[in-house]
């Protein structure tokens, strides 16, 4: 790891920990400017996280999305940028509120990781790495974002009736159609992140389904997140019940990432 | 649906449940790692092989026909749909959701709200009548997704019954055959190329294949991630190991010299029982504690053998061997010499991976029509006064389509009033 890296890691660490200090600072004290401030921090981070992932790429000579640190430090990036475009698009600065949170608990659990470069196995010399990783990380950044407004969606209904939050969040109406369009993001990019994971699998093993564990928990975040998509359909699932699918397969995603390396081995057990 | 949404659940459930065993082991692993009477369980409900076992297929098989029949029941519905879909004066004063009047230059809000294929027409009451669609192809979205999950499926399920498989391996020079095959491998030469920090970045076996019914011949080369292409079959850079030349002198005279991968083992060819077994190798030994073997390193610098010798079925020895120590049976004098890779190649025939690959990339495409080609409808008619009032339906677009709707509305010069 260079020096300019580690001085970068701990300035965005410390940024994503000051924003959520005033997102929450900007919902307890009710000053609107305190979102505007918001807004222009969690840009700032985020352009200095890229200048980071690029020096480390520039470090590795590869792109730096291969080992448990690189990848949570993509996520937390990918959280980041989604939850920036969904605040900027919807006019939603509630979101950044309740995103920050888990943007900076997935840059702690990076920070937990091993931050040492090393070269890549030959299996991970591959092109196909670049879609592969890249496309999950767009996914779970937007799964990142569905959650997060699954859980505004059920926290909602929780909350004293407040003037100012009522009019900083969108229509419960609204927020079911952002909550599903973070997810239709999120599907599109899990199965082509699927489907390229596929495709090296085949020249790297010579078979494109194994049943390994993190292919069979893809396949179940899959089916969860298609399972929401059809239960939206039906009149009477939207709302409360779809947040509750958007939360759990948000923990689906995370078991994937993080709970089937700590507890199942298979061939992704570097990831 | 309810019934597709139940499989779907109980298919998520049964890959989660089988993920956590781990698979194809035996009862005896099962009842020291999860106790006996759950290793019962485990082997009763063929959890140890669950992805094959009757009870998944059957999950699986019910929710292809269900997929298939509700793509069979819902294909004429489908092809109305879009057909409506793409007549823009379908649009029916209740379908509408979004509604503007005063609306000055109606073309430049169809414009900007992407429509741009513009009809001109009368309404039912001689009014002059703007109308567009698009992405009509939206509504097919759903049914070439399951479409192409029934292709992924099917790929998937001909493949598991049809292909073949095995694996060929050894040391430079060696030849082996293609079990089931008339095909033989000759191993012509097997590189690791090392990164700069000495690690590998690169297997290659360069090998030549040879059909034995009819001697033709092809040669090639693969390596991690580039498999070759030979006689119909994928040739894949799977693994390697440690292999040696194995010296036998019988009464100190040259008896045999072979190669040998670790695992194999050499029968003496002038005592029939009597097998030497190359039971593994450490490029750079070092005795740990209690005597137990150790590897200090990867590179070749103090190599030893541990061999294990056989006669008749009886062990006769187990040990380790340093470069230069002899191993003496009787009449027979057996050194390990020229230690270097061997490599393995996995040989795979699937004539269905291509219907597989289609099918994803089917459901792909499906998905993203399904979830980004949200049909919409527009109509403006002209008003006595001269302005336009606007009337707009966008699939699945809600209260997100009325705000952009009226966002549209918006930047036309002149004050325009939502309905």
């Amino acid at each position: 790891m260079t020096q300019a890296e580690n001085i970068l890691f701990v300035i965005v660490l410390t940024g994503y920990a000051l924003l959520m200090g005033l997102n929450f600072a900007f919902l307890a004290l009710k000053k609107e400017k305190l979102a505007s401030i918001a807004l222009i921090l969690q840009t700032a981070v985020l352009a200095l996280h890229t200048v980071m992932l690029v020096l480390r790429g520039i470090a590795a000579g590869r792109l730096p999305m291969t080992n448990q640190y690189e990848f949570a430090s993509c996520f937390a990036w990918a959280l980041c940028l989604t939850s920036l475009i969904f605040i900027r698009k919807y006019r939603f600065p509630v979101l950044g509120a309740f995103a920050a949170p888990v943007i900076l608990l997935m840059i702690g659990y990076a920070a937990m990781q091993s931050r040492e470069i090393h070269e890549l196995m030959p299996a991970l010399r591959s092109n196909w790495l670049a879609f592969h990783v890249s496309t999950a990380i767009i996914s779970y950044g937007s799964f990142g974002v569905s959650f997060v407004l699954g859980l505004l969606e059920l926290a909602r209904g929780r909350m004293k009736k407040d003037g100012f939050l009522d009019q900083h969040m969108p229509a419960p109406e609204k927020l079911d159609l952002i909550a599903y369009r973070s997810v239709s993001l999120g599907m599109l990019f899990l199965t082509m992140t699927m489907l390229t994971g596929a495709i090296w699998a085949e020249q790297a093993w010579g078979s494109y389904w194994s049943w390994d564990p993190k292919e069979t928990w893809s396949l179940v975040t899959w089916i969860v997140y298609a399972v929401y998509l059809h239960l939206r359909l039906r009149r009477n699932w939207r709302g409360r019940a779809a947040a509750i699918f958007a939360v759990v397969g948000f923990i689906c995603v995370i078991f994937t990432y993080i709970g089937v390396n700590t507890f199942l081995p298979g061939i992704h057990s570097y990831a | 649906m309810p019934f597709a949404i139940g499989l779907l659940c109980l298919l998520a459930a049964a890959c989660a449940l089988s993920s956590l065993v781990t698979q194809g082991q035996s009862y005896d692993w099962y009842a020291q790692t999860y106790g006996e009477r759950t290793a019962a369980v485990i082997l009763a409900l063929h959890a140890d092989d669950a992805y094959h076992s009757v009870w998944f297929i059957a999950i699986s098989g019910f929710l292809c026909l269900n997929l298939l029949l509700c793509s069979l029941t819902r294909l004429p519905g489908l092809i109305r749909r879009v057909r409506a879909g793409r007549d823009p004066l379908s649009l029916s004063a209740g379908e509408a959701t979004a509604r503007v009047s005063g609306l000055r230059d109606p073309e430049a809000f169809f414009l900007r709200l992407g429509l741009r294929r513009i009809r001109k027409g009368q309404d039912p009451e001689g009014r002059e009548l703007l109308a567009a669609a698009r992405n009509a192809a939206g509504y097919a979205g759903p049914w070439i997704c399951h479409l192409g999950v029934l292709l992924l499926i099917a790929g998937f399920a001909l493949g598991q019954m049809t292909k073949q498989e095995s694996a060929v391996w050894g040391l430079p020079g060696q030849t082996r055959m293609i079990e089931g095959t008339t095909l033989s491998v000759t191993i012509d030469d097997f590189q690791a190329a090392r990164g700069t920090a000495g690690q590998v970045s690169q297997y290659t076996t360069a090998f030549t294949v040879t059909d034995l019914s009819d001697g033709r011949r092809e040669s090639a080369s693969a390596a991690v991630n580039a498999p070759a292409s030979l006689f119909g079959r994928k040739f894949y850079q799977n693994s390697t190991g440690w292999g040696a030349d194995v010296r036998v002198l019988k009464d100190g005279k040259p008896c045999q010299l072979e190669p040998l991968c670790v695992g194999e083992g050499l029968d003496i060819r002038d005592k029939e029982g009597l097998t030497v077994l190359l039971r593994g190798f450490y490029p750079d030994y070092r005795p740990g504690a209690g005597g137990i073997p150790g590897n200090a390193s990867e590179e070749i610098r103090n190599p030893a053998y541990l061999y294990m010798a056989v006669y008749q079925g009886r062990v006769l020895g187990m040990n380790v061997l340093t470069a230069g120590e002899e191993l003496t049976i009787d009449e027979y004098t057996v050194t390990f010499e020229n230690p270097r890779l061997y490599t393995l190649l996995a040989v795979k025939q699937d004539r269905f991976t291509l219907l597989a690959l289609l099918g994803g990339a089917v459901t792909l495409a499906g998905l993203g029509l399904a979830l980004y080609f949200r049909p919409e409808k527009l109509q403006a008619v002209r008003e006595p006064d001269g302005s336009w009032t606007a009337a707009g339906w966008c699939r699945k677009g809600g209260a997100l389509y009325e705000e952009r709707f009226l966002a549209a509305a918006k930047e036309d010069t002149k004050e325009v009033h939502p309905e």
